[in-house]
């Protein structure tokens, strides 16, 4: 079994700090070793043993810094974008050739909040000792950007066993706008385990809308925790398409703190082999008139399995509350598995708050009309799947940009 | 084109179909009325290869055993059946599927697959002439369409697969006046001396603007009594009863 204690002295490896940030990091290290990898002890681990996950797949967890090295990058043609490249989490290169440059702020991310408390995410905790590296990313007042910024988020094969820590953070300036698109591209072949952590702040009627895709088939294991503030007026949306990854979880939250804001999270996720795939959210509704819409679909095949834990906090001041959330899965074989855990914590008695949740296999009379049109089974199962995961996809308004996203999904179809 | 001898059909041990004949040549028109429960849409399903029905007899299309056919190769062979109850296939776009359907089917037998553009200007003139939405083409499949528009894209598809038996089952039930005379126009319009259509309905309404060759009427599993068009006549007068 693998030692999952770190030594301290690897905070050393990292560099040299100030003795609050060194401080920090030694309390989140303690407080990771106090309990390790997540085990399904921990209830918001209860369907993803990490640590066996770990313990089973890797023999030894390597912390040093893999340097960036350089990379071509095949950038995306079919249409204009800013961009950001990062290797291995590492913030090597920006390009905002269509944006008022002076507007926005891109540096490497250094942290400079040590006032954590202990959670019960043993990750986030990890994530705090040992980042070495990241981004921060500001929008100032009153910018729209023109064209999308892309994030290219390139894995290398250089990776072996390593853990990458990275954070990174995103803030919205009042009135401002914000269209990003993360790509993730994995050049990786062998195991390695990817922990972001990730801080998001809308200011004032900021919109902010992400895409995010992973869709190759990689050996990485990947946790994300997510932190997102939104304030008054401000909007967010965020379409995820997580897919290919032997293991990822991203732990969400939002924290709805301005009245009026609202944010509408989507994602549709293909898994096959023994991938799992799990989103775990948390939306806080702090103050009324807030919107929340959640909507996760999930298609099983092979031995896949997929989690949704969604929790809607409403807290007893946010009156008229508007909280929605849906899980829908298919499962295309009998060893695939999909568990759903909704849960509504409501304070407030004037709200709207309401999730449901429904798997199942692909409907035979669906399959059996799109036969009798000439399609084989699979064509059919094919087309209703993709039917089903494009309901999300359909939604992005970019054209060329859905057009992009969608044959990525088709693509990963095929092998079906 | 179909020979069906002494089809008997069985579902859960649940006799349907009890010794069925019907034969219809290329170019004809033939028409089954019954009463509820008659088992008209057994007749449609089994045809089109759904499966879940223990099956004997002689069932021949095009003078091969269907029952060795799968389902998508029926379609690809030219079997099509307009559903009673169309299905809703959320997700996917009715312009595509339509096109994925038909290319599917060309390819099947060996005819060149259509481009985007050429297949566009196909299903504008097939849909404009049903006096169907353009925009309705753009949609997901079925989903959120009324009963009429579900038969009319029904008849479109029809229209568009250019097969060689049509089965339409109760196409007309739930249709107001207007949207019947649509469906019947796009029949009319497809007949020609190698396809064959079979015509299920309740009602006579809709063989008024078809006009059928021949007209059978099927009770508790046989077919009763065949005869031509005065036959759907005289059961809108006497009722199913009053026909043995």
């Amino acid at each position: 079994m693998l030692d999952f204690k770190i030594n301290s002295s690897e905070i050393d490896k990292i560099g040299k700090f100030t003795k609050d940030e060194k401080d920090f990091r030694l309390k989140n290290l303690n407080y990771f070793n106090e309990t390790g990898f997540p085990s399904k002890k921990n209830e918001d681990w209860k369907f993803s043993d990490f640590r066996e996950i770990i313990s089973k797949n890797f023999k030894r967890l390597n912390i040093e810094l893999v340097k960036a090295q350089n990379k071509k990058i095949n950038f995306i043609k079919e249409f204009e974008h800013n961009n950001i490249v990062l290797i291995n989490g590492e913030l090597v290169s920006s390009n905002f050739e269509f944006e008022e440059k002076k507007k926005i702020k891109i540096k490497n991310f250094p942290n400079n909040d040590f006032t954590n408390k202990k959670i019960n995410n043993p990750l986030v905790h990890l994530n705090h000792a040992l980042s070495d590296k990241g981004y921060l990313l500001e929008v100032n007042d009153n910018y729209k950007f023109r064209k999308i910024l892309v994030i290219y988020n390139l894995y290398t094969d250089k990776l072996n066993e390593n853990i990458l820590n990275s954070k990174n953070m995103i803030i919205v300036g009042k009135n401002s706008e914000l269209h990003t698109l993360e790509l993730t591209v994995n050049e990786s072949k062998n195991f390695f385990l990817n922990n972001v952590y990730e801080n998001i702040i809308l200011d004032d009627s900021a919109i902010f809308k992400n895409i995010s895709i992973q869709n190759e088939k990689s050996q990485g294991y990947f946790h994300k925790y997510s932190k997102n503030k939104l304030s008054s007026k401000s909007n967010y949306t965020s379409f995820i398409f997580p897919a290919g990854l032997r293991f990822n979880k991203l732990d969400l939250e939002f924290n709805l703190e301005g009245k009026n804001s609202e944010c509408n999270l989507q994602a549709a996720s293909y898994s096959d082999q023994k991938n799992h795939q799990e989103i775990k959210t948390r939306i806080n509704h702090l103050v009324p008139h807030c919107k929340s819409f959640q909507k996760v679909k999930n298609v099983l095949n092979m031995e896949s399995k997929s989690v949704f834990q969604g929790k809607i906090f409403v807290k007893d001041v946010a009156q008229k509350t508007d909280a929605y959330q849906i899980s829908k899965a298919i499962l295309l074989s009998e060893k695939s598995e999909f568990d759903s855990k909704p849960e509504l914590e409501i304070y407030a008695d004037d709200v709207k708050c309401s999730h449901g949740s429904s798997s199942g296999s692909v409907e035979e009379n669906s399959i059996f009309y799109l036969m009798t049109r000439g399609l084989s089974r699979k064509e059919s199962i094919r087309l209703l799947v993709k039917g089903f995961l494009n309901e999300v996809s359909d939604e992005i308004k970019n054209i060329s940009v859905k057009k992009f996203i969608q044959e990525k999904l088709d693509n990963q179809l095929y092998e079906y | 084109m179909l020979e069906i001898k002494n089809l008997k059909v069985s579902v859960d041990k649940k006799d349907i179909l009890k010794g069925l004949n019907i034969s219809i040549k290329p170019g004809e028109i033939h028409a089954i009325m019954g009463p509820n429960g008659s088992g008209k849409s057994t007749l449609a399903n089994v045809l089109s290869g759904r499966n879940g029905y223990k099956i004997s007899g002689e069932l021949k299309y095009q003078g091969k055993n269907l029952e060795e056919i799968p389902v998508e190769e029926r379609a690809q062979k030219g079997i099509f059946l307009a559903f009673q109850y169309p299905t809703e296939i959320p997700g996917v776009n009715t312009t595509n599927f339509l096109k994925t359907s038909l290319n599917k089917i060309r390819k099947a037998q060996g005819k060149k697959e259509l481009d985007t553009l050429s297949f566009l200007k196909m299903m504008k003139e097939k849909s404009s002439e049903l006096g169907m939405d353009e925009k309705m083409m753009s949609r997901q499949l079925n989903v959120g369409f009324s009963g009429g528009e579900k038969k009319k894209n029904e008849i479109l598809q029809m229209k568009i697969l250019d097969p060689s038996l049509v089965i339409l089952d109760e196409t007309d039930s739930g249709l107001d006046i207007d949207a019947l005379k649509v469906v019947a126009d796009g029949v009319n319009t497809s007949r020609n001396k190698n396809k064959s259509f079979l015509i299920i309905t309740h009602y006579q309404r809709l063989l008024n603007y078809i006009n059928p060759d021949f007209v059978h009427v099927l009770a508790d599993g046989k077919i009763v009594k065949s005869g031509k068009m005065e036959l759907a006549e005289e059961l809108e007068k006497k009722g199913y009863k009053g026909i043995n």
